[in-house]
């Protein structure tokens, strides 16, 4: 936008007019309602990026006659008066942009293109492109009058009703104050409101009643659980390794799930949250705050971190852009290096949460440790490979030993003897090297003829050990050494020998050890002893030096430490610099160099190289200070209260998201943000005090059958997995309202938060996912709702809910007394928030008369009044 | 397969909504008519070695023991000379393909299949190889072929899953390689431990312990009242009312489709010698009654990655070959074959060369071979006795006609019925494929 205000200058005064009004008006119009098509896809042959091709026109015939708007094909489509045309096609503009385009046609279609197209040499970014809504300033636009003052709450209301009004469209009534009460204590705590709170609610003719009730779910711990958790499936955690190929468990993720309930609960102020969640470790504001950067390191390095980061907290698909421009933003896939640059300067670092001086002890003793059983280990390794070469020379006596089948033979090993014996008889050895043998034996030889090819056997064996021993040192020198000095990449190109496969078979079966790999074993070899077999060849000083040995490792074992606590972050890497664009995404070919800087489209003019280390600290600064930020977390928090955000691709405020519903609520809902100090328990506040959220659910009109106008509350038909958990052993009385901590798995005995249940990315726990809990391997900014027979059958038959529903039943019981009316009332109350009908009554009062009030509760607590929210 | 009013009329009529839509997608119809209704995807995870089973490279027995000709090849780590296969390879059926004797009722079968030798990837570690032959993409996060199927095609059992897999424990990256990534979860495989053979230890919640059958149906009644009564003013809950009322018909009439003990013990005595043939008995009739895909995996881990001794390949084949031919002739016998589509795959082959794992350990296994691998396609409309590309005279890399894991996927759905570049999920603003923004259908192999 800067450079066309110098632009503007130079032109005559009626002209910079006309210019002020494209790029205050069409521009942005023409960006946001027409570019996703009519662009380079110029769908309908029509472009509508440059005048040249406006006035060129499509494949309908000429889009504008200039200064006449009235018989410009364009005004016909966009007043949607023409038969066919009617554009855009996901809805009409708004009265005021067709009347400025109709203007503008009248004008004579100025367009200061010569400006625009002179900046579109390197820069890439073009006005019309920056000109798109979720790039633009925050508005802060007035609240709208509306004729049913009346009806309004505070300023959400205005401009809620106001786009009602103008569709014809009333708000439904509001809902029940029970119905009210259950909803926002779901909705902040996840967890149901008790008789107490819902008794206590109903008689409170306070104006502030509502208020009330609000601070008091605020200020509860609670609130942070609950809240935590929807930032956990943006920030993909989990509590072990992502892209692992076995399960890793981390046991220290939680330390950032931790902090992220306390970040809530404390209502850290926005910026503090992201800041430290990008680079804690740089920045003073957060330097409390190291575990944020956990957001970081439970990812899977800097593509991932790229991706997250940007979708995350700017709404932006930046990860599109790493083989090729993004096809719809304009993100160029320099801008993707750029950022990359930023994060593959930072490397994941453990920061310990113990003195440096214990970490040092650990690690030294540690290290001690691993040394000592390394010498011990390649000592024994040595000693089995001498004894296998030893017996060996006395292969031929041991066969003589075995055809004549004796059991001791003076000079002889008697399991090795007894070894050979089975060796020799089993039938499935297939190779070829003791064929002869097995032949001669068959024709039942003469003693000499035995020793003879005994002796032929034993040299055979001994000229095989020296070739497998030849092909060891040739690997040890291609390697580089004795523990592979060269690195893997050299390696793959190493030439390396082998023994031919019959004679490797033959080499392990007598003296390689046991084998067991994908579940086929093999016993060790004839000759190979280890552990306590092999110990017994040796004595004297041998067996000395291997008790000391152990004995030392035993001591220190002993006085180590348990592994300390650490915190996963992130620190700078040790030179951090740029890196080169990897063309088509492949590191292979490299382009330009890619500096280390912001999103160019992000930015006033050229963006500022980043020159502080890796320039996390500088990105995070840039982040916050972006509009975005603020749009896109008053969208998230929006987004869970309504069940939709205003912008409904909450990841995605690009071209190819949706455009927001109501753009100027969002703008006055992010001003408003800011202006709170970047509140978010403040926006919480201001949300749920508004009529709108106050609505009764209900059926759409046709007129707006998504309910985008909120008309009426989104009915949510399913909680998701954590509050239908939570809730299910808070009406029982068995919730563990511990907080914090380590992670536990899902089990019928665990009574924790599901916050705090063990997430893992390659086992994600049947019972978790079985209520869509995500994939923990991406970031996910809207959980989808399902249902179906294997969720039935939890409810009807799972040992978790028939538990739950016996401590129901005995709660029950205990609070409510013997008679089942009461009971059954008692039962409706903490389930639902609400007293029981009479029909309810009397069903419940019917059924139980039998004296089955198990599979009564489980029945109240599968149906889907529990599981719902209206 | 039970239908709504029959359902119903089980239950004495006191029991569920008029005028559903079922919970699970119904059968939709795909793009153009399709040759198979259901997949069999039987997956050897671990990667198969194509040398020693279904490409035969007598070079490979010429040069035992010698370096591969020509440059030193990057291979995933150090590898060593070439190793012949340990088998002997016979010519079966009509087209006289070969096949490895480890195989030997696959072979008697072959004329069935069609053998794809020049199958390669993008990858030579296993997690991203897993992830792109299952969910078309190196990294996780993407919805699984399964779950574009059902989305495509939903579902004709609602009594079932639509997407079942089945692996005693969990292959390498687990769930992810049966996620629904960005699609309703309704799409998502539901993974079964097929280590047992009761349906109640098959399927959680199976079976309720307090309840007699009279007393569930009692209980169902009521509920099914109490629901009535709440949601009538809110249509929106029909489909978590009607999960109860699904989950009734899984537990009566789906848990026993997953009953192997049911067949007749002739049927059953050629797939009950392994985990592996036990799950291929169970989607044969899972297949039968509806359910759109079976994966089964191998087994836990990766049994087939003989990194040490590729002998093992002759053990796993041994547990692997009398099933598959079972599943062939059953299919047959059923009228199945033909709308079945079986595919045989791992995540890559294994390289022509001996691997020495590590400094100093002789060995005679092979390593990853992602530039060549072989894949089996049958039934659902497949060229059967045919083998389709080629590899270089030792099996390292596909050479002719060489088919992309994205082929494969797309010639999967194209005989499913759809143009993969017209089955998209819109997601995060834009559409995706399963092939992403490649793929090309393997027409020569089509019948």
């Amino acid at each position: 936008m800067r450079v066309f205000h110098l632009a503007l200058l130079t032109l005559p005064l009626a002209a910079a007019d006309d210019a002020e009004f494209f790029e205050s008006k069409i521009r942005p119009l023409l960006a946001t309602n027409c570019h996703a098509c009519h662009t380079e896809g110029a769908l309908g042959g029509l472009r509508l990026d440059t005048r040249v091709g406006l006035m060129k026109g499509g494949k309908s015939g000429l889009a504008v006659v200039e200064g006449k708007p009235d018989d410009s094909l364009l005004m016909h489509a966009v007043r949607r008066t023409h038969i066919r045309l009617k554009m855009p096609p996901v809805g009409a503009l708004k009265e005021a942009e067709v009347a400025d385009l109709a203007e503008w046609i009248r004008r004579g279609v100025p367009w200061p293109e010569a400006v625009a197209e002179a900046k579109v040499t390197q820069a890439r970014i073009t006005p019309e492109q920056r000109a798109f809504w979720s790039f633009r300033p925050l508005q802060n636009p007035p609240p709208p009058a509306v004729k049913n003052a009346a009806w309004v709450s505070n300023n959400i209301d205005r401009f809620i009703l106001a786009r009602l009004e103008a569709a014809n469209l009333t708000p439904v009534k509001p809902a029940a104050k029970r119905t009210w009460l259950r909803r926002v204590t779901l909705d902040l705590t996840g967890l149901p409101p008790t008789p107490e709170q819902a008794d206590q609610f109903v008689v409170d003719a306070a104006p502030n009643a509502k208020a009330k009730v609000i601070d008091r779910l605020l200020a509860s711990p609670h609130y942070g659980e609950r809240w935590a958790r929807h930032w956990l499936d943006l920030a993909r955690y989990s509590d072990g390794e992502l892209a692992a190929s076995v399960d890793t468990p981390w046991p220290n993720a939680w330390r950032y799930r931790d902090w992220v309930v306390d970040a809530f609960n404390r209502d850290l102020p926005y910026p503090v949250f992201v800041k430290a969640q990008i680079a804690a470790d740089l920045l003073p504001e957060t330097k409390d705050h190291l575990a944020g950067l956990g957001f970081q390191a439970l990812g899977a390095g800097a593509n991932d971190q790229v991706d997250v980061t940007t979708k995350v907290f700017l709404g932006l698909t930046a990860g599109c852009a790493q083989c090729h421009d993004h096809k719809y933003d304009p993100i160029p896939t320099k801008d993707y290096y750029s950022l990359l640059g930023i994060f593959s300067s930072t490397k994941t670092h453990q920061h310990p949460l113990v003195p440096k001086a214990e970490v040092d002890l650990y690690q030294a003793q540690k290290k001690k440790i691993d040394d000592l059983k390394e010498i011990l280990n390649d000592y024994l390794a040595e000693q089995t490979k001498q004894l296998v070469d030893l017996l060996a020379r006395d292969t031929a006596r041991y066969l003589v030993a075995a055809y004549r089948n004796d059991a001791e033979v003076p000079g002889l090993d008697t399991e090795t003897l007894a070894r050979w014996k089975k060796y020799l008889a089993a039938t499935d050895n297939d190779h070829a090297y003791l064929k002869p043998w097995q032949t001669l034996i068959a024709s039942k030889p003469t003693l000499a003829q035995a020793e003879a090819e005994a002796q032929q056997y034993q040299r055979f064996l001994l000229d095989l050990f020296d070739e497998a021993k030849e092909v060891d040192d040739k690997n040890y020198v291609a390697f580089g050494g004795r523990k592979g000095q060269k690195n893997e990449n050299t390696r793959q190109y190493t030439n390396i020998v082998s023994l031919p496969v019959l004679k490797f078979y033959q080499w392990r079966e007598v003296a390689y050890g046991p084998y067991n790999i994908d579940g086929f074993k093999a016993p060790a070899g004839v000759l190979y002893y280890s552990g306590k077999d092999l110990e017994r060849f040796l004595g004297g000083i041998a067996k000395a030096y291997i008790d000391k040995l152990k004995a030392e490792i035993a001591t220190l074992e002993k006085d180590l430490p348990p592994p300390f606590a650490f915190l996963h972050t992130v620190t700078e890497s040790d030179k951090p610099g740029d890196i080169k664009v990897a063309l088509r995404g492949d590191p292979k070919t490299p382009g330009e160099v890619a500096p280390r800087r912001f999103l160019q489209v992000l930015c006033d003019g050229e963006p500022t190289i980043y020159t502080q280390g890796s320039g996390r600290a500088e990105l995070a600064q840039a982040i916050v200070a972006n509009p975005l930020a603020a749009r896109v977390i008053v969208n998230r928090v929006w987004q869970h209260h309504f069940g939709k955000g205003l912008v409904r691709t909450p990841s995605n405020f690009g071209r190819m998201g949706e455009r927001p519903t109501h753009p100027e609520l969002l703008d006055y809902l992010s001003t408003k943000f800011m202006e709170s100090g970047w509140s978010i328990k403040a926006l919480h506040r201001e949300i749920l005090l508004s009529s709108t959220y106050s609505l009764t659910t209900g059926a759409s009109p046709e007129s707006d059958a998504d309910n985008k106008l909120l008309s009426h509350f989104n009915l949510q038909s399913r909680l998701d997995m954590e509050t239908l958990r939570d809730s299910v052993l808070a009406v029982s009385g068995q919730l563990d309202p511990a907080m914090k901590g380590g992670a536990s798995p899902i089990s019928d005995d665990n009574r924790r938060r599901s916050i705090y249940l063990t997430v893992s990315r390659t086992r994600l726990d049947p019972a978790l996912a079985l209520f869509d809990f995500p994939d923990p391997n991406a970031s996910v900014d809207d959980r989808p709702t399902t249902s179906g027979p294997l969720q039935g059958l939890y409810w009807l038959n799972s040992r978790f809910v028939a538990t739950q529903a016996n401590k129901l039943n005995e709660r029950l019981a205990k609070e409510a007394g013997p008679k089942p009316v009461d009971r059954v009332t008692h039962a409706y109350r903490l389930l639902y928030g609400r007293p029981p009908d009479e029909k309810e009554l009397q069903l419940g009062v019917e059924y139980v008369a039998s004296g089955s009030w198990a599979p009564y509760l489980r029945a109240l607590l599968g149906a889907a009044e529990f599981s719902s929210v209206n | 397969m039970w239908n709504r009013r029959q359902f119903l009329g089980q239950l004495g009529g006191g029991f569920g909504l008029a005028g559903a839509q079922g919970v699970l997608q119904a059968a939709k119809q795909p793009h153009f008519a399709a040759k198979a209704k259901h997949v069999i995807f039987l997956f050897l995870n671990g990667g198969m070695s194509q040398v020693d089973t279904f490409d035969p490279k007598p070079a490979l027995t010429k040069y035992d023991g010698q370096p591969m000709p020509g440059p030193k090849i990057r291979t995933d780590r150090a590898s060593g000379t070439l190793m012949r296969s340990p088998w002997e390879f016979k010519r079966h059926g009509q087209s006289g393909l070969e096949v490895s004797e480890i195989f030997p009722e696959i072979g008697r079968r072959i004329d069935d299949f069609c053998v794809i030798r020049s199958m390669y990837t993008d990858n030579g570690n296993h997690g991203p190889s897993l992830q792109l032959m299952n969910c078309g993409h190196q990294l996780p996060g993407r919805p699984s072929m399964g779950s574009w199927v059902t989305y495509g095609l939903g579902t004709e059992n609602q009594n079932l899953p639509g997407f079942v897999v089945l692996c005693p424990g969990f292959p390498v990256l687990g769930s992810s390689l049966w996620s629904s990534g960005y699609m309703p979860t309704t799409y998502q495989g539901v993974h079964f431990q097929n280590t047992a053979v009761e349906p109640e230890k098959i399927i959680p919640n199976l079976r309720n312990e307090d309840l007699t059958p009279a007393e569930q149906r009692q209980q169902l009644a009521l509920l099914d009242k109490l629901n009535r009564h709440y949601a009538g003013s809110e249509p929106q809950l029909e489909s978590a009312v009607q999960s109860m009322e699904s989950a009734y018909r899984l537990q009566t009439e789906g848990g026993p489709l997953f009953d192997i003990r049911k067949e007749p013990e002739k049927v059953r005595a050629r797939y009950d010698i392994s985990d592996f043939g036990r799950g291929c008995l169970m989607a044969l009739r899972l297949v039968e009654s509806g359910v759109r895909m079976v994966q089964i995996y191998y087994g836990p881990f990766q049994p087939w990655d003989n990194h040490d001794d590729i002998r093992v390949h002759g053990k796993l084949a041994q547990k692997t070959d009398g099933p598959v031919a079972a599943l062939v002739d059953d299919l047959k016998a059923r009228g199945l074959f033909n709308e079945t589509l079986i595919v045989i795959a791992g995540e890559f082959g294994r390289t022509p060369m001996i691997q020495n794992s590590g400094l100093e350990k002789l060995g005679c296994g092979r390593d990853h071979n992602p530039p060549a691998f072989t894949t089996l396609l049958a039934g659902g409309g497949i060229r059967g006795g045919m083998a389709y590309g080629a590899t270089d005279d030792f099996g390292f890399k596909a050479i002719e006609n060489r088919v992309h894991v994205h082929d494969l996927h797309a010639t999967i759905l194209h005989q499913l019925g759809f143009d993969h570049t017209r089955l998209t999920y819109r997601h995060a603003g834009r559409d995706f494929r399963l092939t992403d923004v490649h793929g090309e259908v393997i027409r020569p192999i089509l019948s």
